[in-house]
């Protein structure tokens, strides 16, 4: 199993977060200072890690403005709160669908199922109520997904 | 007369095709809507095409990011046909999403080079945004300029563009100086007077309000608005036409077809 985590360079603008802390800030949530936004992909299968930096530099992220971590265990502690959100088991992943074309389309012909989520690192001091209240209110729709504060 | 022969490329998701269709009819040539996949069992039939166009739309439900995993199958599955075909000189254009396959491809800013050094990403507001905005086609870069698509626009055209990701980033600032240099912008947007234009007329945040550019042969473009939805000047709000009763889109069409015959 892979974990691959697309982020945006630091000399570009994440106009994802910064619209996520803009709501925060609009439903009254003032403890939240800044909110970078990765989204990420869990890739099962029979793949190598040479091949899961391909898949992450031809295909996840993007050549100019994003760069991307793999990781294949537990992961490193943030100093920031996470949340993160994934779709339920049982919800179609169509997002997941397109992966698994594109992977092959590669030519990366081994079978694999991936997952696809989104990770919101919470930089200040917030509570884990208000961390609830972000998650359920903003962040996640929790008929079809699920989330982790970390 | 010879019958100037298109192809247009369409994928899942691609919304856009039968409205470039209709343009490329509107200016005499046949165009006919190829699906990728018919496209990839025989590959060089891309050569019985004078004219090959990337239309608008969201291929593959614009996952990953627009226009990805279209740019992947393509270079993947016909890269060296795509290639040839457009260091063949023939007209290319890719239209909105069909842009951001271009770039993302590496087709453009230069086929030769067949890498992606630039891209289109998230527009600055985070949003899909969605309006009738002024293009700049600078009388110098016009007239100087090789792109075939463009010849004989007036200075200041308006298209409408409708995009969440056309955000206009070169690799570095040597590649912008070069495609300022071969005049290869070709569009920017702008205000109505040809000024730099603020948020909502600059839709994006492009570098240097880049709306669309061409490769430096000029026979591949790429833009992110819209000239197939600007045919008619009864589709313009204020029913503007260029020309009597068509819009700039007609004119835009129209040049590649007459570099055909």
């Amino acid at each position: 199993m892979f974990k691959i985590d697309i982020f945006t360079k630091e000399e570009f603008k994440d106009s994802h977060g910064e619209r996520v802390l803009s709501d925060i800030l609009s439903i009254g949530i003032r403890d939240v200072k800044k909110v970078d936004y990765f989204p990420f992909y869990i890739i099962y299968g029979d793949i190598n890690k040479s091949e899961a930096k391909t898949i992450a530099s031809e295909l996840l992220s993007d050549k100019i403005t994003e760069g991307f971590k793999i990781s294949s265990g537990a992961e490193k502690k943030s100093k920031s709160s996470i949340i993160e959100v994934l779709y339920k088991k049982g919800v179609t992943d169509t997002v997941s669908e397109s992966v698994i074309k594109a992977i092959k389309d590669l030519g990366i012909t081994n079978d694999v199922k991936v997952k696809t989520g989104h990770k919101y690192y919470l930089h200040g001091n917030v509570s884990q109520d208000v961390l609830n209240k972000i998650a359920v209110k903003l962040l996640a729709n929790i008929l079809v997904q699920e989330y982790k504060i970390k | 007369m010879k019958k100037v022969k298109v192809l247009i490329l369409r994928s899942a998701g691609t919304n856009c095709d039968y409205e470039t269709k209709t343009a490329f009819e509107m200016c005499s040539a046949v165009a006919e809507q190829v699906h990728i996949n018919s496209l990839i069992e025989n590959k060089d039939k891309i050569f019985e095409y004078d004219i090959l166009a990337f239309p608008g739309g969201f291929s593959y439900g614009d996952d990953i990011a627009s226009g990805k995993v279209l740019a992947n199958e393509i270079k993947n599955k016909l890269g060296d046909k795509i290639k040839k075909f457009s260091l063949s000189g023939k007209p290319v254009i890719g239209i909105c999403n069909g842009f951001q396959v271009l770039v993302k491809m590496g087709l453009l800013p230069e086929p030769k080079l067949f890498k992606q050094i630039s891209t289109l990403s998230y527009n600055n507001s985070n949003k899909f945004e969605c309006r009738w905005i002024y293009l700049k086609t600078e009388k110098k870069i016009k007239n100087e300029s090789n792109c075939i698509w463009t010849k004989n626009l007036p200075d200041i055209i308006t298209l409408p563009v409708a995009h969440a990701e056309g955000k206009f980033i070169p690799l570095n600032f040597k590649l912008l100086e070069k495609l300022n240099k071969n005049n290869q912008i070709v569009f920017r947007y702008s205000t109505r007077d040809g000024m730099v234009p603020k948020y909502p007329l600059a839709p994006n945040g492009s570098v240097e309000q880049i709306a669309g550019i061409c490769n430096t042969k000029g026979n591949v473009f790429g833009l992110m608005p819209h000239p197939e939805r600007y045919m008619f000047a009864l589709q313009h709000p204020a029913r503007e036409g260029f020309a009597g009763k068509y819009g700039y889109g007609k004119a835009i069409f129209q040049n590649a077809v007459d570099f055909v015959k």
